[in-house]
């Protein structure tokens, strides 16, 4: 797979975000060739140019060639440096589109991480993470890993189509590498929360979707509690919208996190049961993490150290993007992992860190 | 009554001194305070404490595997002519009874039951110290202890300090020397506090007396080898991220005719050793060759080791035992081993030197050397008249081809110069032959014995493709020799090197069987069956990676039997479901989203509801990943939520469902107390269970897995216990200290690190772990330089260190750094240094820079003299906080007896780029002023560059701030400024500003080992030494050079100010002045009378003044007319001498005048008189 000349070819836009930020962590040059090749409208879209122009923000000498069809990059990255920097989305995708490979690269750049971005936060036409969810159920994890001081606070909401919200990212914890963890039972949920936010329509429609959401987490017997969450005037952007995030939480700090988004034609209550009903899917077709999250975990026990995690794991867990998860990982840093099935549900995944360390982190 | 009332008289207090007031008699209880010295007693508690405290270093985790460690790197350094060879050969002989004659190379040796050790003879080479120190985990620094500390020595201890320290062992040799007692003890004493001033307070020196039978004594080595062989190492840093290599034995590998082709090929070479530090990894590993460059690994293998300890091959015989007994077990009829468990002593005192000579046989890169000590030595072109015996042999050497292709090709074989050819080989000639010689050596093979004996000193050419009998026997000697270990035998025996062939694989060793090789088979062994049964199970880990088998395609495999199991229709209905998912997915074309794909509503509605008969007991098959609050809280929460009913409700229900069976209850409780403490409960449930399943009686095999199980679970628990600490906390508080908790930590983590592949099977644990240290690998490499190979000297040592992901990547290098203050020069800004830093040596421009109170890099000319400064440059990037070396000079020959270590430092910062700044001042001068606005000539040369600065700020020499504003259309490059100010025309006008210094992108690796002098590697010269070299001049700018600076005084015109203004000026700032003065002063207007002697005297000095005025006045008339008179003369004198001339000149003139008709007349005479 990967070539003699040190640089590791991709074909197709699967995982572009991944890609190109194991790339920047391993500083390995990376090329992803055929990119929506057979495509009516081929090459990258207009969200894919603005992720690679965010990562040539966040990096100092990183290259990016991209092909007269857009169908071809070559990234040679850079260092990763930070720093305060605003950067206006394209509308095609939501924030959280940007947000999250930023999650990746903010613990181990030179300066601390401090980013704007400007844009729609939240969106029923793409599956992207609202930052609801970036919030609740991502950097918990985070935290699992030793990155402390991470938040996101959104400034203005916006909802598809036209936007107008502003989310800040701010990272103040810089570690040289991610600590190893040892997830090996699964979490108990003692609580769900969540959050029911809505722009520029009307308030009830939030109660609505609570009372939905509520009627179908009921029988769980945990303690329930959604939070109303209506913004008005300028800080809501300019298109109505809204949406719900539910997040099952343990007491060890593991979640679980659903979301919807409210597109027309539908019932505030209906996505309420929907999120609820895709929250206890996701729960029980989950083991430490959901699906959404097991992104983050494979790429933190890569890059920690030379010793091993492990991590439980549902069965069900185990699908085409995981392995392609894995395989990217291979390709760009080498290393495999070991998965053992310990029954029929559960399997137990031993991850040997790579071994990195930042390098960008200057000395006191 | 009451008048006989008698009272107990009182009864006074003693006055009597009990013992206990005495303890109070200087006022305080003298057992309260019962140190006598206080403060004493606090200076030794706390001086006990800094002890402690010293002892302590940060944590650091220890990767080399404890169960077969790598042998210790033992480097043996000094100057030339310490003994560093005699002090090898002594240890050698003291570990193996083997006598070394030369010493090449690395010699690994046997030294105890778990110990191995490889010494390295560290050769006086710049080059080979640095190397040697980044690897060396134990130094024996020799010192000639009639000289003490000698200047390599101090070079060699400055490298080591900066890479990572190693131990150090100082051995002071020559000490026979002394001839008297007293002097030798004083030596050895000053000798010793020298030695710790440069390693350590305490350190360690050994001492050696003279030289018997070419070795130290043998009490002595002894010691030292006893001292070596208990040694304890602290893991260093940057060797405990990296994996390391020095290399013990090279082959090339590239296929001869290519070589026969291109003698300057490309060369493919195995390189073999024993890998230190972290695992290396399996594929794709960079590594960096010192002395050569970067390389990628082509393939690795691991190799039976050449030099086992002890310990591995017992456990190595227990394995085999075990699995025999396995067999037995089996009902299977097991072929005995036979090999033997008892070995003498001797015979586990393996020596492994490959490019050494050890005994007799010295297996160099291409060929094999058999030595026969020096007595006589072979020379086939010697005039002196050959024996029959020797001729045969000399006949023999220069055979090039074998007997079999001589047969095939020629005439036939000609045994005897004189005989005629054979065709046929006739056994009883061959016998005949063989009786010449003086061994009883029988096929053919074995000629090669007696080419040994006679003292052959030519290169055997090996065989490096094909397979030899020889090479066969090699390693089924050693695995399964009994009585001869094939290393030390006595008399020289061939070792035919056949590197490329990999019949290790075939051996019993169950060590042997990871090789690399079974894993390159793995592909088509999985190919192959796929096309057979679809009943199979796969394991996930196989398929996970298989490239050539879509991440789909895996899934289904990987489920295979599970659907399968399930029910026929929901099997189609997943398989459909993941095919719609499939396609749908490239269609919609997002593959790069954060929400998973969930079924739809109506599926999850129907799944959830179906669950409704148990409604009341809410979802069932989600009870387990709820923590539903208990029974007690449940209430209380209630009064919180209040409207809530239904939910209450649920709660009610739940709390039945958990009665109805007492186990779910007890859970339930367990599990509300505390998350974090319920598997005490769990475990005591569990023992509770087990205890009632024992009571029913069991067989003992049952018996045995009941408890094999909870032992498992007791482990998980443990396992569980250490997640929690992994966390943050320590609840129970074990650690007394954060360093012990630390240090515990580690170790949990490496336990289960060890645990977790040791689960693995070997190929897999290779795949995810790397080849771990203390394995013997052979390393081959596609494309190394001709060089390397043509120029290989095994003296030099060859180090291979594994690179980092960020290594292998080019940007610039932040570091500090500080000129060594031994090194006599301070250091140039874009002066090439040759710096060690991480694996490599190379030579690089930085440029020293000093942080202008952080607002600003800017660039320094020279270092300074005794502190630290910065720098930056460019280079392969190395993670921040390593340290650093650096040199200016590395070769031998323009090595002076100065010290050459010039600078050291530590890596800041990498970035790809880097502000350095220098000061630029441009100069200006007014040529119009106005008021506060002046025009500037002489700054810029036109408008573009004023465009440029148009706002900045400038100044005058005397302080008048300003701003450029604009440009003039006018005279082109001039400008309009303002000031604060009036400015003068005088006045020079500054800008200062800033001017960017880029890095110059100069890497040179110190490719030393490509040369044929490894030790005369040269690199970019200093400007300096190419002027002078060449006989260049410095270029002198005379706006530099330094001058006389003259100032000439200024003179300023008084101030006036105007009436108008001084009349207007508060009287404050009234200028005041004094009015010139009318009356004359008293001094000029007072009468001075003259009376008495002083009178008398005045009048005699008038009168002699007139004497003597009257006189000089008479002399000069008198001198002026003698003067007169004089010139008269003079004039006279003149006019005679005019006179005399005119009469001269018209006697001349009248002769010459005669002679010139003459010489017209007659041309000839006049020529002939101008020849002479």
């Amino acid at each position: 797979m990967s070539s003699k000349s040190g640089i590791a070819t991709f074909e197709g836009h699967r995982n572009f975000r991944l890609r190109l930020i194991l790339a920047t962590l391993a500083g390995k040059s990376i090329k992803i060739s055929k990119i929506r090749s057979n495509d009516v409208n081929p090459g990258l879209r207009d969200h894919e140019v603005s992720f690679l122009r965010l990562l040539e923000a966040v990096t100092n000498g990183c290259h990016i060639e991209i092909s007269y069809t857009g169908t071809a990059v070559i990234y040679k990255p850079g260092i990763i440096i930070g720093g305060e920097l605003t950067h206006v989305c394209a509308n095609t995708k939501p924030v959280g589109y940007f947000i999250e490979p930023m999650l990746y690269l903010a613990p181990f750049s030179k300066k601390k991480f401090s980013i704007i971005f400007k844009g729609i936060t939240t969106s029923d036409k793409s599956k992207d993470a609202t930052p609801e969810s970036i919030k609740w159920g991502l950097i918990p994890i985070m935290e699992k890993f030793g990155v402390r001081e991470i938040s996101l606070y959104i400034l203005k909401r916006g909802s598809a189509p036209i936007g107008g919200g502003e989310v800040h990212l701010l990272c103040n914890s810089l570690i040289p590498q991610p600590l190893t963890i040892h997830a090996l039972d699964i979490p108990k949920f003692s609580a769900i929360r969540g959050v029911s936010y809505s722009t520029r329509v009307s308030p009830s429609i939030v109660n609505r979707m609570i009372d939905g959401a509520r009627k179908a987490l009921r029988p769980t017997g945990v303690e329930v509690n959604i939070t109303a969450d209506v913004w008005r005037g300028e800080n809501s952007g300019k298109s109505p919208g809204y949406g719900i995030t539910l997040v099952a939480e343990s007491k060890k700090g593991w979640r679980i996190v659903a979301e919807g988004v409210g597109s027309a034609g539908e019932l505030p209550e209906d996505i309420g049961e929907t999120v609820a009903l895709q929250l206890l899917e996701e729960i029980s077709t989950s083991a430490v993490v959901g699906l959404n999250q097991l992104q983050l975990v494979l790429v933190y026990m890569t890059i920690g150290k030379e010793d091993i995690g492990r991590f439980k794991l549902s069965n069900s867990q185990i699908n085409e993007n995981f392995i392609w998860y894995l395989r990217d990982i291979k390709q760009l840093f080498g290393n495999e992992v070991f998965i053992k099935e310990e029954d029929k549900d559960y399997s137990l995944l031993s991850i040997k860190g790579v071994g990195f360390t930042s390098v960008s982190k200057k000395i006191a | 009554m009451e008048s006989q009332q008698s009272n107990k008289p009182h009864r006074g207090g003693t006055a009597k001194t009990t013992a206990k007031k005495k303890l109070h008699q200087n006022g305080q209880n003298k057992k309260a305070f019962a140190v006598n010295a206080p403060r004493k007693l606090e200076r030794m508690a706390r001086r006990s404490h800094d002890v402690n405290e010293k002892k302590l270093h940060v944590p650091m985790v220890d990767r080399t595997p404890d169960d077969d460690p790598p042998p210790v790197i033992v480097a043996v350094v000094g100057p030339p002519g310490t003994g560093k060879t005699t002090l090898i050969k002594s240890l050698v002989r003291r570990l193996t009874k083997t006598t070394l004659t030369e010493i090449k190379g690395p010699i690994t040796v046997v030294s105890g039951k778990r110990r191995r050790l490889t010494f390295l003879e560290v050769s006086n080479d710049l080059n080979s110290m640095i190397d040697a120190a980044k690897i060396a985990d134990l130094v024996l620094m020799l010192v000639d202890g009639n000289y003490g500390l000698e200047m390599e020595t101090m070079e060699f201890l400055n490298i080591a300090q900066h890479h990572g320290m190693p131990r150090v062992l100082g051995v002071a040799t020559h000490l026979d020397l002394f001839k008297s007692q007293s002097t030798l003890r004083t030596s050895k004493k000053r000798l010793k506090h020298r030695f710790w001033t440069e390693v350590y307070q305490g350190a360690k020196l050994f001492y050696l007396s003279g030289v018997i039978n070419g070795r130290y004594p043998d009490r002595e080595i002894l010691n030292l080898t006893r001292f070596i062989s208990v040694m304890k190492f602290r893991p260093l840093k940057w060797r405990n991220e990296h994996p390391y290599l020095l290399a013990d034995r090279i082959t090339d590998l590239t296929h001869p005719q290519q070589v026969a082709d291109d003698p300057k090929c490309d060369r493919k070479v195995a390189i073999y050793g024993y890998l230190h530090g972290v695992p290396l990894p399996s594929q794709d590993a960079t590594i960096h060759i010192a002395g050569v460059g970067d390389y990628t690994v082509h393939s690795i293998e691991k190799l039976p080791d050449p030099c086992p300890t002890p310990y591995f091959e017992q456990r190595l015989d227990d394995l085999e035992r075990e699995r025999a007994k396995a067999a037995a077990a089996e009902g299977q009829e097991v072929a005995k081993t036979t090999r033997r468990r008892k070995r003498l002593e001797d015979k586990q005192k393996i020596i492994y030197a490959p490019m050494s000579d050890v005994g007799g046989v010295l297996v160099d890169r291409d060929a094999v050397y058999i030595d026969v000590g020096a007595k006589e030595s072979f020379n086939k072109d010697t005039e002196e008249e050959l024996g029959e015996g020797e001729k045969f042999v000399t006949d023999l050497q220069d055979v090039q081809k074998t007997m079999q292709e001589r047969l095939e090709e020629g005439p036939g074989l000609q045994l005897f110069s004189s005989s005629s050819a054979l065709n046929r080989i006739g056994e009883e000639e061959e016998e005949e032959e063989d009786d010449d010689d003086e061994d009883e050596e029988e096929d053919y093979d074995e000629d090669d014995q007696v080419v040994v004996d006679s003292g052959r000193k030519a290169l055997r050419r090996p065989n490096v493709y094909g397979k030899s009998i020889a090479e066969d026997d090699e390693f089924d000697n050693e695995v399964s020799d009994d009585d001869e270990d094939h290393y030390d035998s006595d008399e020289p025996k061939l070792v035919d090197i056949d590197f490329s062939n990999d019949n290790y694989a075939n051996d019993k060793l169950e060590y042997v069987e990871d090789s690399s090789l079974e894993s390159d088979e793995e592909p088509a062994s999985v190919a192959a069956r796929l096309q057979g049964s679809v009943r199979r199970r796969w394991d996930i880990n196989k398929l996970l990676y298989l490239s050539n088998i879509d991440p789909a395609e895996v899934i289904k495999r990987w489920k295979g039997q599970e659907e399968d199991d399930e029910e026929e229709e929901e099997d189609i209905e997943q398989e459909e479901d993941f095919f719609t998912k499939k396609s749908s997915a490239e269609v919609s074309e997002d593959l790069d989203q954060f929400q998973p794909t969930y079924p739809s509503i109506d599926i999850l509605r129907k799944k959830y509801e179906d669950s409704d008969e148990e409604y009341e007991n809410g979802y069932k098959f989600l009870k387990d990943r709820f923590l539903v609050a208990p029974k007690m809280s449940e209430e209380n929460g209630d009064e919180k939520e209040g409207d809530e009913e239904e939910v209450y409700g649920d709660f009610e229900d739940l709390e039945g469902e958990g009665e109805d069976g007492e186990e779910g209850g007890e859970e339930e409780e367990e599990e509300d107390e505390d998350d974090f403490a319920d598997f005490d409960a769990e475990e005591q449930k569990e023992e509770e269970e087990e205890e009632e399943v024992d009571d029913e009686n069991l067989t003992t095999e049952q018996k045995r897995q009941l408890n094999a199980e909870k032992k498992a679970k007791l482990k998980m628990q443990f396992e569980e216990e250490e997640d929690r600490e992994f966390g943050a906390d320590d609840p129970e508080e074990e650690a007394e200290t954060w360093y012990e908790f630390q240090k515990n930590k580690m170790a949990k983590q490496l336990e289960i690190n060890k645990a977790e592949y040791e689960e693995m099977d070997p190929e897999q644990r290779i795949s995810i772990e790397g080849y771990r240290a203390g394995s013997y690998v052979k390393i081959v490499f596609e494309s190394l330089p001709c060089e390397f190979v043509n120029n290989l000297r095994p003296e030099f040592p060859i180090v291979l260190g594994g690179l980092l992901a960020t290594e292998s990547r080019f940007g610039i290098m932040n570091v500090r750094i500080r000129r060594h203050r031994w090194h006599k020069k301070i250091l140039k800004s874009q002066d090439p240094l040759i710096l060690s830093l991480g694996w490599r040596r190379f030579q690089t421009l930085p440029i020293y820079t000093t942080s202008d109170s952080r607002t600003r890099n800017r660039m320094l000319k020279y270092t300074p003299e005794h502190a630290y400064c910065f720098a930056s440059f460019y280079g392969p990037l190395v993670a921040p906080n390593t340290t650093f070396v650096g040199f200016n000079i590395i070769d031998k020959s323009s090595t002076t007896g100065s010290f050459r270590v010039a600078a050291t430092g530590i890596v800041e910062d990498l970035n790809s780029s880097v502000e350095i700044v220098k000061k630029l001042k441009l100069v200006g001068h007014p040529y119009k002023i106005f008021r506060n606005t002046a025009f500037i000539k002489d700054m810029f040369s036109n408008a573009l560059e004023v465009a440029k600065f148009e706002g900045a700020s400038i100044r005058t020499v005397s302080g008048i701030r300003g701003e450029i504003k604009r440009a003039l259309s006018k005279p082109d490059g001039h400008f309009r400024a303002t000031f604060e100010d009036k400015v003068l025309m005088s006045d020079t006008i500054f800008l200062k500003t800033w001017y960017p210094v880029p890095v110059k992108k100069f890497y040179n690796p110190v490719t030393s080992h490509l040369l044929r002098d490894h030790d005369e590697w040269k690199g970019m010269r200093l400007t300096g030494q190419v002027r002078a070299e060449n006989n260049i001049a410095t270029p002198l700018n005379s706006d530099s050079a330094y001058k006389k600076i003259e100032r000439t005084e200024r003179r300023f015109n008084a101030l006036k100010v105007p009436k108008s203004i001084k009349a207007s000026l508060p009287f404050k700032s009234q200028i005041h002045t004094m009015k010139p003065q009318k009356k004359s002063t008293y001094m000029a207007k007072r009468a001075v009378v003259v009376g008495g002697d002083e009178k008398k005297a005045r009048d005699l000095m008038q009168k002699i003044a007139t004497v003597r005025k009257e006189k000089e006045a008479k002399r000069k008339s008198k001198k002026s007319d003698k003067f007169k008179e004089r010139l008269k003369t003079i004039a006279k004198k003149e006019e005679f001498r005019k006179e005399k001339e005119r009469e001269r000149k018209k006697e001349y003139f009248q002769k010459e005048g005669k002679k010139r008709p003459l010489a017209a007349s007659s041309s000839n005479a006049f020529g002939k008189r101008q020849r002479t």
